[in-house]
């Protein structure tokens, strides 16, 4: 048996003692929050009986127990190493009382909005009783007629409405949930046509949701958007972490289906459908609404023919648009990289600008130019006096396509052409005294046909008289070659 | 009638229950359109005004009105001023006065033509209230208690009458057929109770004559109600199932719509105006968080239409107006 006579020590004992043996962790609770109140703001509730002014005084110090190192008796450290007074605790506890006064906050927001009727026990005013109860008369109410129900006619109208198979998942929306917490977040459904791809869908989950769970939520977001044909299991989608602008970022994996999503930061995601259902093997007990999705298959069965023709009709009328709209954006500047080739000299590194004005080819720098026994440069057509483009040989790994300009017409290139002068073989002599010359580039194949394909469109908006003289010169060249032929 | 105009229509199911929200439904596809926050407890009834406007929530201590034509999904009036518990919530016909009944045994009425409640009028009973309904006659209300009492409660004269249909029973729900002829209550031991309604002339009181008894479930009948043309009694239940009873033969049973979920309680039903469909609001077991539909039946065919799914906890209420 031992004797202590340090008060201190045994304020501690007693306050070890009640947290150690209460196993509801109540006391655990209350005294080190009372602790961490003394400690904090220096008001101490904490009552005890005897000499408990001293311990009060001491309490209201900043530390809650004198310095240890001032004595040196071992024993004055006062709290138990099996208590910890986890510093997570402290910290929750605060971020607590602040979520509680913003929660306070928004609901006297609320309320100020609110108009508030309060019950009060008036004296009762006979005179509104002949206003306020008036007695109807029933006897002459005539029994109504056939009753009938816009709910009925609106349900018979939509008679065959296939059951959502994702409906299962709709009491994972979080949105307008304000008790329990929820993630937002932006999806981008890369399995949409790239016309609507370029949005993400906004979606509300509540946090306590598996990833499996917030993809069944968007798959059913999706269906209603855009109905579920062609919707698979929810086993055959994955989320990846996408970037801002969309692009998935697809080095990670997919997000672990049986995780949580308070697991993953991420507010931006991308939603993949897998090529395979591989991830049903883990998830055997799933079959049944695979079931569902192969019974509204059935259901459609009927209209699959018009669907298919639909969907055939909505991709051209997608491809009509979006020639239109390369026809729009043919006017607008955009540069190519190619390689401008001649049979004198050798391979240029070039940059191809074109626009709805001009084209400027401009060689780009190279290490070894001084080396060049001349000098590249610089060369601008007007593109009046652009008589031609096309494609000279079209090879998946490199094409070559030509542009064919006029040497002579209203002036010659602006900026003089002596140096670089490629190959400016006269082809056509024409008796208009037009003369033309054309460039060759090499360049890889996607690079050339939108390059051709552009200058396509621009010729044929502008329609000079270059390539008007320029056609009407091959017209005739071609009918000459026939008449020799026929002659043969 | 195209389709167009029938999807634009004034069509409205509510929800609400465990989960601190209401939500609106587009009926015919089960989207949620609107979802309305009820941060501080949970919903005990819902009613819409006769206005189609408002929304009324009866909620601890409160009952909170929304407005329906608006998007804000905040309530726009809060009436409080009860103790416990507000259990029902009911208005005059054309909007004059709201009725409400509640756990601090008191049935209230709210004057709605100012907003500053001018004529409150007030019946205290012995124990909690568990449902009032109000006859078409709109001078009298019916009060069902936890000990077992209805009282009809006169608005005109403030004289009341008890009737006690069976001892040790907790009246769960009382209502009015709305060609005013009958008067249906149940309990919580499964018994249906049918009275007839025999309309008084000015200021006497409606006689009310024993009609039927009859066993309508095995466990706590939660609500009945009536179809627009009286033909037709529901009645809902913690056994898992909703049966419909045909009133002009003798309450026979028409129809018992049961699911196979095995701790299913049907809390709420409506009709739809003609009597064609019922909307149920079910949970999944008793505890409050266990999950919530709201599910549409074809009366008919006995078959489930369509289903409501989003709330996270039990629905307890609904309410619907349907258009003709």
């Amino acid at each position: 048996m031992a004797l202590y006579d340090n008060k201190y020590w045994l304020l501690s004992h007693i306050r070890s003692s009640f947290i150690s043996t209460d196993d509801t962790g109540a006391i655990r609770c209350l005294i080190i929050q009372k602790m961490y109140a003394a400690n904090v703001s220096g008001m101490c509730e904490l009552v005890m009986s005897g000499e408990s002014r001293d311990v009060q005084t001491h309490l209201k110090s900043a530390e809650p127990f004198p310095d240890p190192d001032s004595s040196e008796d071992d024993e004055d450290d006062f709290l138990s190493y099996d208590l910890q007074m986890d510093a997570d605790f402290n910290i929750r506890e605060r971020s607590n009382t602040a979520a509680q006064i913003e929660k306070f906050e928004l609901a006297r927001k609320r309320a100020s909005k609110t108009k508030s009727v309060k019950w009060e026990s008036k004296q009762e005013c006979r005179a509104d009783i002949n206003e306020l109860f008036v007695r109807k008369d029933l006897s002459q109410m005539k029994k109504p007629e056939k009753l009938t129900s816009k709910l009925s006619a609106l349900i018979q109208s939509h008679a065959n409405v296939p059951k959502n198979p994702f409906v299962e998942f709709a009491k994972f929306d979080g949105t307008g949930q304000v008790n329990i917490p929820t993630k937002k977040y932006k999806i981008y459904l890369t399995m949409l046509p790239a016309q609507q791809r370029n949005y993400p869908m906004p979606v509300c989950c509540v946090s306590s949701a598996k990833v499996k769970e917030l993809i069944g939520l968007i798959l059913l977001k999706y269906s209603y958007n855009y109905g579920v044909a062609n919707m698979k299991d929810v086993n055959h989608y994955g989320l990846y972490i996408t970037e801002e602008d969309g692009e998935v970022d697809s080095d990670f994996p997919c997000l672990d289906y049986k995780e949580p999503i308070s697991k993953y930061g991420f507010a931006c995601l991308g939603l993949v459908e897998h090529k395979e259902g591989m991830k049903s093997v883990s998830f055997p007990e799933e079959t049944h609404s695979l079931v569902t999705i192969e019974e509204i298959n059935r259901n459609r069965t009927t209209s699959e023919r018009s669907k298919a023709d639909e969907t055939k009709q909505m991709e051209n009328d997608i491809q009509a648009v979006e020639n239109h709209n390369k026809l729009m954006e043919a006017p607008l500047y955009r540069s190519f990289r190619a390689f401008m080739v001649s049979k004198v000299k050798p391979k240029i590194e070039v940059n191809i600008g074109v626009s709805g004005e001009r084209i400027e080819i401009d060689p780009v720098p190279q290490k070894g130019t001084k080396l060049l026994p001349f000098k590249a440069k610089s060369i601008s057509h007007p593109m009046e006096n652009i008589a031609h483009c096309e494609l000279t040989e079209d090879r998946s790994n490199k094409s070559c396509f030509r542009i064919v300009y006029s040497a002579n017409s209203t002036g010659s290139p602006s900026t003089n052409t002596d140096g670089l002068v490629s190959s400016s073989s006269i082809i056509i002599q024409s008796p208009s005294t037009m003369c033309f010359k054309n460039y060759d580039f090499e360049s890889s194949q996607t690079v050339a046909l939108d390059l051709v394909q552009k200058m396509k469109l621009i010729l044929e908006l502008k329609s000079s008289q270059t390539r008007e003289e320029y056609l009407a010169t091959k017209e005739k060249k071609l009918q000459k070659k026939k008449s020799f032929q026929i002659v043969k | 009638m195209t389709i167009d105009n029938l999807e634009s229509d004034n069509i409205i199911l509510a929800t609400g229950g465990y989960d601190h929200t209401i939500k609106l439904w587009q009926t015919h596809t089960g989207i949620c359109t609107r979802t309305l926050q009820h941060a501080e407890s949970q919903v005990n009834a819902l009613e819409i005004t006769p206005d189609r406007q408002h929304l009324a929530a009866a909620s601890y201590q409160h009952i909170y009105m929304y407005d329906l034509a608006s998007n804000n999904h905040n309530a726009i009036v809060n009436y409080e001023g009860t103790s416990k518990n507000v259990t029902c919530v009911g208005f005059q016909e054309d909007g004059k006065w709201m009725y409400s009944g509640g756990e601090d045994s008191r049935a209230r009425i709210w004057d709605l033509r100012s907003r500053n409640n001018q004529c409150p009028k007030i019946f205290e009973v012995q124990s909690p209230i568990n449902c009032v309904a109000l006859h078409p006659n709109q001078v009298e209300l019916f009060v069902g208690d936890q000990n077992g009492i209805i009282y009809r409660w006169d608005l005109r004269t403030d004289n009341n009458e008890q009737l006690i249909p069976e001892n040790d029973a907790v009246i769960l729900d009382v209502e009015i057929s709305p060609d005013s002829k009958l008067m249906a209550s149940v309990n919580n031991k499964g018994r249906c109770y049918i009275w007839s309604l025999v309309t008084g002339m000015v200021d006497t009181p409606t006689k009310m004559v024993p009609k039927q008894k009859f066993e309508a479930h095995t466990r706590h009948t939660l609500k009945c109600k009536f179809s627009a043309d009286s033909s037709l009694l529901a009645t809902t239940s913690a056994d898992t199932t909703t049966r419909i009873w045909r009133v002009d033969e003798n309450f026979g049973l028409l129809r018992e719509i049961k699911q196979p979920e095995s701790q299913r309680w049907v809390w709420d039903a409506a009709f739809s105006a003609d009597g064609q469909y019922l909307f149920t609001g079910e949970s999944l077991s008793i505890t409050p968080s266990s999950s919530g539909f709201a599910r549409l039946w074809n009366l008919e065919s006995g078959a489930m239409e369509r289903e409501y799914a989003g709330h996270q906890k039990a629905i307890t209420a609904l309410a619907f107006r349907d258009t003709s």
